[in-house]
């Protein structure tokens, strides 16, 4: 466990971070903008978990929200009418929804910050807490996390195979079409 | 508690390194290219040549194009500086001799390398300009590419070692360095190396076929720069594989730390070297590649490392 004034600071500095990047991500009028918004404020929680002595946690959360967030950018991108996401447009929809989902998504974590009892004893080292983590992701847990893991192979390689260019539809080049939505209506070819 | 240098020394020290650094992979990359293409040498012009390029980049008028996102145009190259000081910092020259030693060395350099892909994406994406962006997406799809084989490559290092450490990673290699060890790992890691500097064969996103890609738009400070990061990242990598394969400061005769340095300048030397030698890949190639033969390799790499543990 790691203590001193340095930390403090660093903890406020991470966790007004974080907070501020996560409501730009919702301010901004680009994709690729709330993204790299969205990236700055994970690394913020990374560096809090850092400073709660789960080192490995917070590296591989913000090592894997690089990748992440990069590939989420193009996608949207990728899929909006938006030419590189330079464009302004509405990042909300659905205010009235998200407002009440956002407000009782914070009393109830905040209900648990506040009336949570939690265990007052001094994290391990890093690297002992390391070696507890991957105890437990081969051992007890190791069931789910395959499962977990397989599943998502599994649909991975789905989602290529549709995606490629011998697709669902037959051979991309010799134009695959998706079928119509009712059995009868004939295609215009 | 691992032992943590203070702010001022780990300023000056890294600060130190990566500026001489810097200005050695100028000099080596006009060396080298001299070398390679029998062009007369000539010491003096060598030498001097970075410093008068910088200068010319410095006092250069500043043009910016139309709408960019300035913030994150301004950003990228201090953010790709940064991570290159990053993964410098966790080299170690002696068993004592290190700016910072995590227990999680071997996660928090991985992150530095994945970070790389949002400065360079956010480099070009950020001028709003066509090739710039086109330089972008090809870096995106190179990274996410070498991604896998590159953390599988520095992942069977950490196995000897039984510790994500650097420190305890180098100290392994005291009877059989990793080179020796893992043949496999070293060719991939320098392959990765020269991707994540976008180097030579591997310079796909600041192609000349883009104009320069990322940095087409760049101009003035903004270019010196990002050409600055780049070649502190490279000294960054050339500094880990001599860490991570070459055995770090284990050597016969010499002081641990001048090891290190030979190392190191045997590594920048073949990243430099290789784009001078070797023509620049396609991107569909190198993806293609990078799925389908170097994470097949590096899963090898990892399985008979692991295996020779037993």
């Amino acid at each position: 466990m790691i203590a001193g004034p340095i930390v403090d600071v660093a903890f406020w500095l991470f966790a007004i971070g974080s907070v501020v990047a996560g409501y730009r991500v919702f301010r901004t009028d680009s994709m690729v903008r709330a993204a790299f918004y969205l990236l700055a404020s994970f690394t913020g929680v990374g560096g809090i978990l850092v400073l709660l002595g789960a080192e490995f946690l917070g590296m591989v959360l913000i090592l894997m929200m690089a990748g992440e967030m990069l590939v989420m950018a193009i996608v949207m991108v990728m899929f909006m009418m938006n030419p590189a996401g330079l464009n302004p447009m509405v990042m909300v929809h659905q205010n009235r929804i998200a407002a009440g989902a956002g407000i009782v998504a914070f009393v109830a974590l905040a209900g648990v910050g506040l009336v949570g009892q939690f265990p007052d004893r001094p994290a391990p080292e890093p690297a002992a807490a390391t070696a507890q983590l991957g105890t437990e992701l081969l051992g007890d847990s190791m069931l789910v996390f395959q499962t977990a893991g397989v599943a998502l192979l599994s649909t991975m390689i789905g989602a290529i195979a549709i995606a490629g260019r011998r697709g669902r539809y037959g051979v991309a080049e010799d134009g695959s079409v998706e079928p119509p939505l009712q059995p009868d209506e004939e295609r215009a070819r | 508690m691992r032992p943590y240098v203070g702010a001022e020394l780990a300023i000056l020290a890294i600060g130190g390194t990566l500026i001489v650094g810097v200005y050695l992979v100028a000099v080596l990359d006009r060396l080298l290219g001299a070398v390679v293409a029998g062009a007369p040498i000539r010491p003096f012009a060598l030498v001097v040549d970075p410093a008068r390029s910088a200068a010319q980049l410095l006092v250069q008028q500043r043009r910016t194009t139309e709408r960019p996102d300035a913030p994150g145009w301004a950003f990228a190259p201090a953010l790709f500086f940064g991570l290159g000081a990053l993964a410098l910092a966790m080299v170690p020259l002696g068993p004592n001799l290190v700016v910072a030693d995590p227990a999680t060395g071997f996660v928090v350099f991985s992150a530095a390398i994945a970070f790389v892909m949002i400065a360079v994406f956010l480099h070009g994406w950020s001028p709003n300009s066509p090739f710039a962006l086109h330089g972008a997406y090809r870096y995106g799809a190179a990274a996410l590419s070498f991604q896998i084989p590159f953390l599988l490559a520095m992942l069977a290092t950490a196995l000897p070692a039984q510790s994500l450490s650097i420190v305890d990673i180098v100290r392994a290699q005291e009877t059989l360095w990793n080179v020796v060890r893992e043949p496999l790992g070293l060719p991939i890691y320098l392959i990765v190396g020269v991707g994540v500097s976008f180097w030579g064969p591997l310079n796909l996103s600041d192609a000349s076929d883009l104009a320069e890609g990322t940095s087409v738009e760049d101009s003035g400070i903004g270019r010196l720069l990002w050409k600055v990061a780049r070649a502190g990242m490279l000294v960054a990598v050339a500094a880990m594989g001599a860490a991570g394969f070459l055995g770090g400061w284990w050597g016969p005769l010499l002081p641990g730390p001048v090891w290190v340095l030979v190392k190191t300048l045997v590594l920048l030397v073949m990243l430099i070297a290789s784009g001078h030698l070797l023509a620049r890949v396609r991107i569909e190639s190198f993806v293609l590649v990078a799925w389908a033969i170097l994470i097949p390799l590096a899963l090898l790499n990892v399985f008979v490392s692991g295996a020779t543990l037993l």
